[in-house]
């Protein structure tokens, strides 16, 4: 291990040598702390009732626990961030686990679990070819392994629903820690974590604002077509704006290249949040869990990342080769 | 065609704490892997220091449910029954312990439900309902109950009488009990020692199991059923005169 791979895996010192991390965590500090503040200017001056500005607090009250949990990893270390995505992982898995009742299948939920270890392993190794490589493997894994059980009714079921939650939150959710395997990562997933999150918060503001034709009213009754392009519009913006600076000097920095991934973040991010919408429906249930008061269970908060981080990682790459540093591998290599 | 069959967890949605106490429980890979690893150990402390002798394993029923039962005078008798089951049984088995034990405080009920797998009865609002529901439990799911139907351990050793709660759980259905003895486990480790004494042998003898599909619903139908399920445990104790009824 040369000392450029320890410095990216644990060097808390580069936390803030990127000034779009430093300026980012500062407001994003500061919004944090006006939020009750607004909030309570709102309940005062009648714009919102007694039972919003509850449910308003108990949200702001979860975000001030997510919100370091999220950007202290972030900022420590690539290391911490790739262990961080893995545990975030394990837990969403575990969540559509127990709604869908995959977890009483126990041979194929635990080579799910295996599988995102798997991941895990690769990611912190930068082995991108056995990152490719695992989905298609740990698929040939999972469909032998139930046939082994000897019980063909319901074994589509079984298999289905095990490669579906291994790729999106194992495969899927694993390219957002493939993004500490470059250099400059932390202004990446700060743009891309920032801009996940706000898209909801937009899509709630706008929606409450111009929101009268419903999106998809069977999947999810409180969207509307108004707060979804309010959401993708700002959410646009933001991204076009803070990405020139974030990915100033690479052939990404083309306007219309960065409305593309403005448009990844917005439009992905959304339909994330309906195919969770789409899986509590089908299962009848409201929220995934009950970890985050006012959010519901871990994956009714990073339903939207599951989508974005595979899209905006290869995208990204095309342009900005995230895939392919020229860091040893830190396990497996020689070096 | 088989259609798709979606069932989220009985206990999705629960906070935590109550999570742990609900008779609705049901564990995952996590909790899996915590159990083989205690149960694991457990077996093998069990073989190298008490080296437990289970005599009739065959009469075990090879598929879910049923309700493993035995006399009781010691902490280490539910771990003598459970280590004695097969290990794919491993996952379905739950000890039914007693609430006000192992549920009263987060640590130990954390413990209890994690590596355990137990399921909580309260002794003293142990009503219809709270019966009602592990009975549905145990008809309705893949499950395998280890139960002590005196409901305390014993304090001296000797056999008490069984309670009609066991009969409230398998009256009407063909859920099988399965009687089991228990000997040396009040020596190795009686009520109100913390710790085992190693060195102590400890036997399990497993009779043949009995359903109780033809009897009532009832408090008569329940009474009859423990004093049923206590006489065929009693046969199976070295002392008991040889019995030919159940052969």
């Amino acid at each position: 291990m040369n000392d450029a791979v320890r410095q990216r895996l644990f060097d808390v010192r580069q936390a803030f040598t990127d000034p779009v991390v430093f300026w980012l965590s500062i407001v994003v500090t500061s919004l944090l702390a006006i939020a009750p503040v607004v909030i309570l200017a709102l309940s005062r001056a009648g714009k919102v009732d007694t039972v919003r500005r509850h449910e308003l607090m108990l949200r702001w009250r979860s975000w001030m626990i997510l919100v370091p949990m999220m950007a202290l990893p972030v900022l420590a270390g690539a290391a911490y961030f790739i262990v961080g995505v893995g545990i975030l992982s394990l837990l969403c898995y575990r969540e559509y686990a127990r709604a869908t009742g995959l977890f009483r299948e126990r041979i194929a939920s635990l080579l799910v679990v295996a599988g995102i270890g798997a991941i895990t392993f690769t990611v912190i190794d930068n082995w991108y070819n056995f990152f490719v490589a695992l989905p298609s493997l740990t698929i040939i894994l999972i469909v032998t392994a139930c046939i082994l059980s000897d019980r063909p009714q319901g074994y589509i079921q079984r298999v289905g629903l095990a490669v579906l939650g291994y790729m999106l939150f194992g495969v899927c959710l694993g390219h957002l820690g493939y993004f500490a395997n470059s250099p400059g990562y932390r202004p990446i997933v700060f743009l891309l974590l920032m801009a996940t999150e706000l898209n909801d918060i937009f899509g709630y503001i706008t929606g409450k604002l111009f929101g009268r034709r419903k999106l998809a009213p069977q999947t999810s009754p409180n969207k509307t077509i108004g707060g979804a392009i309010g959401a993708a519009t700002l959410t646009l913006i933001l991204v076009a704006t803070l990405g020139h600076y974030v990915f100033r000097g690479t052939p990404l920095d083309q306007p219309v290249h960065l409305i593309a991934l403005g448009l990844i973040v917005g439009v992905l991010g959304q339909m994330g949040d309906l195919l969770l919408s789409s899986v509590k429906r089908d299962v009848g249930i409201k929220d995934m869990g009950s970890l985050l008061p006012g959010h519901g269970g871990l994956l009714d908060r990073f339903d939207s990342l599951v989508l974005v981080a595979p899209a905006a990682f290869h995208y990204i790459g095309y342009f900005d080769q995230v895939e392919s540093y020229p860091w040893p591998r830190i396990f497996t290599g020689s070096g | 065609m088989h259609d798709w069959k979606l069932q989220p967890a009985r206990d999705l949605g629960l906070p935590l704490s109550e999570r742990l106490r609900s008779t609705h429980r049901e564990s995952g890979t996590g909790e899996l892997l915590a159990q083989l690893a205690w149960w694991g150990a457990a077996r093998s402390y069990l073989k190298l220091a008490h080296r437990v002798d289970v005599i009739g394993q065959a009469n075990l029923p090879k598929v879910p449910p049923f309700v493993l039962i035995a006399n009781h005078s010691s902490h280490l008798d539910a771990l003598v029954l459970a280590t004695a089951l097969p290990g794919r049984l491993r996952g379905c088995v739950f000890p039914i312990v007693a609430g006000d034990t192992f549920f009263e405080t987060p640590a130990v009920s954390l413990f209890a439900a994690t590596m355990l797998n137990a399921l909580p009865l309260w002794r003293k609002r142990a009503g219809r309902h709270e019966m009602a529901d592990l009975r549905e439990r145990l008809t309705g799911g893949s499950c395998v109950f280890i139960l002590f139907p005196e409901g305390t351990r014993s304090r001296d050793g000797a056999m008490g009488r069984f309670k009609p709660g066991l009969g409230m759980l398998v009256a009407g259905t063909n859920v099988p009990v399965v009687p089991c003895h228990l000997e040396g486990a009040f020596s190795a480790m009686p009520p109100g020692s913390n710790w085992p004494r190693a060195g102590q042998r400890v036997r399990a003898r497993i009779g043949t199991p009995q359903t109780y599909g033809d009897e009532l619903e009832s408090r008569q139908g329940w009474e009859r059923i423990a004093a049923d399920a206590e006489r065929r445990v009693r046969t199976l104790s070295p002392d008991a005169p040889v019995s030919t009824t159940d052969q």
